[in-house]
C-alpha cells in the first residue's frame, strides 16, 4: 500500500513536470503584443525583482488604458510575461529561451541580477545577421543589472542603468569644488560583490585619482552578507577620515553603521554605494543610515514622478528606485517604436519584428525619461555603446526618508 | 523548442555533477565539495577554449584531468575522516577552491575584450560553442554523448570488480580490508574518478553559459548536487539521472505557480522522501528489476523500503 | 595591541554566540543521530516571529525573547513531524533531504512575506559601546555572553540533572539499551526538538539584535557556523561546542583584524579541514568514535 502511494506521488510530479512548460498559450492571434521580462521574483533578490515588475505592470496598464499600441494597423493591448530567475544563473539560462521560444515575446526586461545577465547576455547573438552565430536572438531593454559594460556582450542588449564610473566622477568633483576642506578619505567594499568590487576599482578609485584632492587613508573590504564589521571598523576609526564611501548594499550597510555607531566612529560625510537609495535601507535601518548621502536616477521630484511612485505602491506595492524606474521608462519608449517600426506582429515575424525594434532602439538617441533627458548611446559609442547617460541626483536619508540633497540646476525647474 | 533543450542540456550538466557525487556515496561517503571540482573543471576548460585556443574536446578532457588529480590530492587525506566529517571536510575544500578562484586574477586581452578569470568580476566570453556555429541541439548532443560515455563507464564499473570493491567497502570496510581490498586506494580511486566528473560537468557548464563566477560554485549548488542521488536513490545510477530530471525539471515545471513555486518544490522533496527513503530508484528497486531481466537469476527476498 | 586585545575579547563574546548554535546543532545530532538542514531556518523563523509584539505595540524584550521561543517551538515540532516522524529507522540520509525540503519551504515563506528585505530589529542593550578602561566592548555582545552562560547552564542543570536528561544521554549513547531499559525514544526526541528549537528561539533573537536586524540570509549564516563549530568541538560533544565556538569567535576577528576578509574566510576553511583531518575527534575531545 505504501509504495503505491510512493508511486502516486511520483505520477503527481511527472504530471506537473509535464504539464508546466506545455501550457504555453497559443500566439498573437488573439490581438496582444507580448513583452517579457526576467527578474528575481523569489529568492534574495526578490525586492528588486517585483518592484521592476510592478514599475513595467504599471506602464503596460497605463498604455493599454489609453487604447493599447498601433501594430500593422490594428490597435492591441500589451500582455506582460514575467519569469522568474530567482537571481540563479542556471534558471535565467532556461527562463531566457523560454522568453525566446514559448512564450514568444518581442522584447524582454530584467534581469536583476548581474551574475545573471552575464551567462544570459554572454549567450545571445554576437555578430548580428550573422547564421553563423548561434546565438540567441532577443531584444534585452535592462532597467536592474548594472556592472559595467554588460551591454556590450551582445548588440542585442542595451540598457537603461546608472552609470557609475560618471557618477563618482561627479562626486569626487563636486566634494572637491563645494567642500574642499574634507581632504582625507576611507572606504569600504565588499569585495566578493562584483557590484561593489567594481565601483571601488573602476569608478571610485580611478575618480579620487584623477582629481587628485582627497588623500586615502584607509580601505578595507568584507563580504556582502557579513553581518561582523568590528575590525574593519576600527581600522575606520584608527583612520578618522572627513569622508567615509561606503560602497556597500543594504545587507552588509546596516550592520557596519551599527558598528560605527557602537565605536563612536563619525565621519563628516558618508556616502554610498548606487542601490542604495530604495526603500530597503530605510526598512531595514533607517535610524543607523540618517545623513547617508547615495547617488540615484531617481527621487520623486517632480509631479509626474511623485505619481508614478504613489500609484506603483498602491497597485503593486512596488517600490520606485533607481533600479525599478527605468523599467517603466523602456516599456514607454519601446511602445513608441512599435508604432514607427512597421511590424507584422505574427508568429513568423517575430525574429524580423524583433530586428526591427532593436534597429530603431539603436538609433533612439535622446529620449524623455521620468525626471529628465536619457540619451542611449549608439552602437559605434566607444566607451559604452547601448549603454545610457542620464541626470544624477544625490539624494540623503532624512527623518527616515530620502530627500534630495542635490539635484542638476536644469531639473529644479521642473 | 529551445527551451526544452535549454532544461535538458541543464539536466545533463547536473547529472555529472550529481553522479560524481553518486560515485562517493556507493563507497559509503557524503560529499559536499563537488562543487569545487566542478569549479576547477570549469574555469580549466574556459581557459583552455578562450585563452589558449585548445578545441573543446581537448578542453573537457583538460578540465576533467586536472579536476581528477585535485580529487587524488584531496582524497589522500580527506578519506581519512568519514560520514558527517567528510560532508563538513569536503565543503571546507569546495569553499577553499572557491574562494581561491575569487581571488584569481589572470586576463588576456583578446580582440578588445577582457579575458580569463577576473577575481570578483567573474570569468567572461567563453564563447567557443556560440561562434562556432554550435546550435542549442547540437550542444545537448555533446552533453549527452559525455553524460552517456560516462554512463557507460559507470556501468562496466557497477559490473566490475572495482565495483563490487566499492560495494564491499561501503557494507563493511573492516570486512572488506579482512578479504584483503586495499580500502584506502579503492577510496582514493573512486573520489578521483567522482572529482573528473564533476570536471567534466564544469566545462561542459561555463561553455554552455559562457560564464562563471565564484558565486554560481557556492552552498547552493553543493545542495543541489547532494540533492539528485539522495532524491534519485542510491540503487543505481540510473537514479541520479531520474533525480536530475525530476529536481530541474520541477523548477521549470512550476513556473506556472508563480509565487507559489519554491513552496510547492520543497513540499514534493520532503513528500517524495518520505514514501520512498532511500529515494526512487532504491536497491530494493534494483534487485526486482534484475530478477524480472534475467528470471533465471535466484530471486533474492525484496526488502520492504 | 591594544586593537588586537580589543579583538580578542569581542570575538570571545560574539564566539558565546556560535558557541550556542553549535550546541543547539550538537544536541540535536547527539540524540537524532541524523542531520537537520532545517535548524538554521528554524532559527531565523523565531527571530522573525519574535518581531510580531515589536509591530503590534511596543513589546519589551523580555516578550521578543518569548514570543520567539514559542515560534521556534512550533516550527520545530512541525519539522519533527515532517521531515523525521514517519522516517523509519536505517535510512539516515532521509532525513537530510527532507530537511532540505523544509529549509526551501520556511525560507521562501519568510521572503514571501518579507520580499526578501531585512526587517530593522529594536536594539534593547543599546547601541554605543561601554567603555572598559581602554576598551571599547559592545553592548549586545556582552549580552549575548550573559545569554550564553545562562543556556549553557541550564542545558547542563537539564542534562545532568533532570529524569528527562539522562534518558536524553542514555538515546544518545545507547538509543537500543535504551529503549530495552524503558525509555521512550519517540519522546525523547520530540523533547530534544522541543529543547533545541527554544534554544533556536534564543539565538534567533540574540543573532538578529546584534546584527541589528531579521535578514533571510540568516539560515544559511547560522547552519555554516554550526557546522564549522560542531565539527571544531568534535561531534556531539557539548563542551566541544563551546570551545569550538569560542576559538572561532577568536579566530575569525584577529584574523580579520591582521589579514582582511578574505583571507580569514580561507584561513577558517583550511583550519577547518586539518582539524577535520588530522583531529577528526575535535579539539578537546578524547574519543575515538
Amino acid at each position: 500500500m505504501k509504495r503505491l502511494t510512493g508511486f502516486k506521488v511520483i505520477a503527481l510530479v511527472a504530471v506537473a513536470l509535464l504539464l508546466g512548460p506545455v501550457a504555453a498559450p497559443a500566439f498573437q492571434g488573439e490581438g496582444t503584443l507580448r513583452i517579457g521580462g526576467m527578474w528575481a521574483l523569489s529568492g534574495g533578490a526578490a525586492f528588486f525583482g517585483k518592484a521592476a515588475l510592478g514599475l513595467a505592470t504599471l506602464a503596460a496598464d497605463e498604455i493599454n488604458e489609453a487604447g493599447g499600441v498601433t501594430v500593422a494597423g490594428k490597435r492591441v493591448k500589451i500582455t506582460m510575461h514575467p519569469q522568474d530567475d530567482a537571481c540563479n544563473a542556471e534558471q535565467g539560462l532556461a527562463a531566457v529561451r523560454r522568453l525566446a521560444t514559448v512564450d514568444k515575446v518581442l522584447f524582454s526586461l530584467g534581469p536583476t541580477c548581474s551574475s545573471v545577465a552575464e551567462p544570459v547576455f554572454g549567450t545571445l547573438q554576437k555578430k548580428l545577421g550573422d547564421s553563423g552565430d548561434t546565438g540567441l536572438q532577443l531584444l534585452f531593454f535592462t532597467d536592474t543589472a548594472t556592472k559595467f559594460g554588460l551591454a556590450k556582450l551582445s548588440p542585442w542588449v542595451f540598457r537603461n542603468t546608472p552609470d557609475e564610473p560618471a557618477m563618482y566622477d561627479f562626486i569626487v568633483k563636486y566634494l572637491k569644488e563645494t567642500k574642499p576642506e574634507l581632504k582625507t578619505v576611507m572606504v569600504s567594499y565588499e569585495s566578493d560583490f562584483a557590484h561593489s568590487a567594481a565601483t571601488w576599482k573602476g569608478a571610485l578609485e580611478p575618480a579620487l585619482k584623477k582629481y587628485g584632492h582627497h588623500e586615502i587613508k584607509e580601505v578595507v573590504d568584507w563580504r556582502w552578507l557579513d553581518t561582523e564589521m568590528g575590525a574593519q571598523i576600527t581600522k575606520l576609526r584608527r583612520a578618522n577620515a572627513d569622508v567615509y564611501f561606503a560602497l556597500a548594499h543594504t545587507t552588509s550597510m546596516c550592520p557596519s553603521l551599527k558598528e560605527m555607531k557602537s565605536q563612536r566612529v563619525r565621519p563628516k560625510m558618508i556616502i554610498g554605494i548606487t542601490s542604495l537609495a530604495g526603500t530597503e535601507v530605510l526598512i531595514n535601518c533607517p535610524d543607523l543610515a540618517e545623513g547617508v548621502i547615495s547617488p540615484t536616477n531617481f527621487a520623486p521630484i517632480n509631479p509626474k514622478a511623485k505619481q508614478i511612485a504613489d500609484k506603483s505602491w498602491e497597485k503593486y506595492k512596488a517600490d520606485s528606485n533607481i533600479h525599478s524606474v527605468p523599467a517603466y521608462e523602456n516599456v514607454h519608449l519601446i511602445k513608441g517604436l512599435i508604432e514607427k517600426a512597421q511590424l507584422k506582429n505574427t508568429e513568423e515575424s517575430l525574429l524580423e519584428d524583433r530586428r526591427k525594434v532593436r534597429d530603431l532602439l539603436a538609433k533612439v538617441g535622446t529620449f524623455q525619461g521620468v525626471i529628465g533627458k536619457i540619451t542611449l548611446h549608439p552602437e559605434d559609442h566607444p566607451v559604452k555603446p547601448r549603454d545610457v547617460d542620464k541626470d544624477m541626483l544625490l539624494v540623503q536619508v532624512k527623518n527616515a526618508k530620502w530627500s534630495v540633497f542635490w539635484a542638476p540646476p536644469h531639473l529644479k525647474g521642473n | 523548442m529551445d527551451y526544452y533543450v535549454a532544461i535538458a542540456s541543464i539536466i545533463g550538466i547536473h547529472a555529472l555533477l550529481g553522479l560524481s557525487v553518486y560515485v562517493v556515496a556507493i563507497s559509503g561517503q557524503m560529499s559536499f565539495g563537488q562543487q569545487g571540482f566542478f569549479a576547477i573543471g570549469a574555469y580549466l576548460a574556459g581557459m583552455s577554449t578562450a585563452m589558449w585556443g585548445l578545441g573543446l574536446v581537448p578542453a573537457l578532457v583538460l578540465g576533467a584531468l586536472v579536476a581528477g588529480a585535485m580529487g587524488f590530492v584531496v582524497g589522500f587525506p580527506a578519506l581519512r575522516v568519514r560520514g558527517l566529517y567528510l560532508a563538513i571536510a569536503t565543503f571546507g575544500f569546495g569553499e577553499i577552491v572557491r574562494l581561491a578562484f575569487l581571488n584569481v586574477r589572470y586576463t588576456e586581452n583578446i580582440g578588445g575584450r577582457v579575458v580569463g578569470p577576473n577575481g570578483a568580476e567573474g570569468f567572461r566570453h567563453v564563447r567557443y560553442v556560440y561562434d562556432r556555429g554550435f546550435t542549442g541541439l547540437h550542444y545537448l548532443a555533446v552533453i549527452l554523448v559525455v553524460l552517456v560515455v560516462v554512463v557507460i563507464l559507470f556501468f562496466l564499473l557497477e559490473r566490475s570488480k572495482v565495483g563490487a570493491k566499492l560495494r564491499a567497502v561501503e557494507e563493511d570496510e573492516t570486512a572488506a580490508a579482512m578479504i584483503g581490498i586495499n580500502v584506502t586506494r579503492v577510496k582514493v580511486v573512486a573520489f578521483a574518478a567522482a572529482a573528473a566528473v564533476a570536471g567534466l560537468g564544469g566545462g561542459l557548464f561555463i561553455h554552455y553559459s559562457t560564464y562563471i563566477d565564484h558565486d554560481m560554485v557556492a552552498l547552493p549548488l553543493a545542495i543541489a548536487s547532494v540533492t539528485y542521488p539522495l532524491l534519485g536513490g542510491l540503487g543505481s545510477f540510473v537514479g541520479t539521472l531520474l533525480g536530475a530530471i525530476v529536481l530541474v525539471g520541477l523548477t521549470e515545471g512550476l513556473r506556472g505557480l508563480q509565487g507559489m513555486r519554491e513552496f510547492v518544490y520543497g513540499g514534493l522533496i520532503i513528500l517524495m522522501m518520505i514514501f520512498r527513503p532511500r529515494g526512487i530508484v532504491d536497491e530494493a528497486l534494483v534487485l526486482r528489476v534484475k530478477s524480472w531481466l534475467s528470471p533465471r537469476a535466484p530471486r533474492e527476498p525484496v526488502q520492504a523500503p | 595591541m591594544l586593537d588586537a586585545t580589543e579583538q580578542f575579547i569581542n570575538g570571545l563574546m560574539f564566539g558565546c554566540l556560535y558557541a550556542l548554535i553549535g550546541g543547539g546543532f550538537t544536541i540535536l545530532f547527539g540524540v537524532m543521530r541524523r542531520f537537520n538542514m532545517a535548524y538554521g531556518s528554524t532559527i531565523m523563523a523565531g527571530a522573525y516571529v519574535a518581531l510580531v509584539p515589536v509591530y503590534l505595540f511596543r513589546a519589551p524584550a523580555w516578550l521578543m525573547v518569548l514570543t520567539g521561543i514559542a515560534a521556534a517551538v512550533l516550527v520545530g515540532l512541525l519539522v519533527e513531524f515532517c521531515c523525521f516522524r514517519f522516517i523509519k529507522k536505517g535510512h539516515e540520509l532521509a532525513p537530510l533531504m527532507t530537511t532540505i525540503g523544509m529549509l526551501i519551504v520556511i525560507n521562501e515563506a519568510i521572503v514571501h512575506a518579507t520580499d526578501a528585505v531585512g526587517l530593522k530589529y529594536p536594539s534593547p542593550f543599546g547601541d554605543v559601546a561601554l567603555e572598559l578602561g581602554q576598551f571599547l566592548v559592545r553592548r549586545d555582545y556582552l549580552a549575548v555572553l550573559v545569554a550564553g552562560v545562562v543556556c549553557f547552564t541550564l542545558i547542563f542543570l537539564l542534562l545532568y540533572r533532570t529524569r528527562f536528561g539522562r534518558a536524553m544521554r542514555a538515546v544518545a549513547e545507547r538509543p537500543e539499551a535504551a529503549q530495552i531499559l524503558g525509555v521512550s525514544v519517540r519522546r525523547v526526541n520530540v523533547l530534544t526538538f522541543v529543547l533545541t528549537s527554544a534554544l533556536a528561539g534564543v539565538i534567533g533573537f540574540f543573532a538578529a539584535v546584534s546584527v541589528g536586524s531579521a535578514r533571510p540570509d540568516m539560515a544559511f549564516f547560522v547552519t555554516g557556523k554550526g557546522l564549522v563549530v560542531m565539527v571544531l568541538g568534535g561531534l556531539g560533544s557539548l563542551p566541544g561546542a563551546i570551545v569550538g565556538g569560542l576559538v572561532l569567535g577568536v579566530l575569525e576577528f584577529e584574523a580579520t583584524w591582521f589579514l582582511g576578509a578574505t583571507y580569514r574566510d580561507i584561513l577558517a576553511f583550511v583550519i577547518l579541514f586539518l582539524v577535520l583531518v588530522f583531529r577528526p575527534q575535535g579539539l578537546v575531545g578524547t574519543r575515538t568514535t
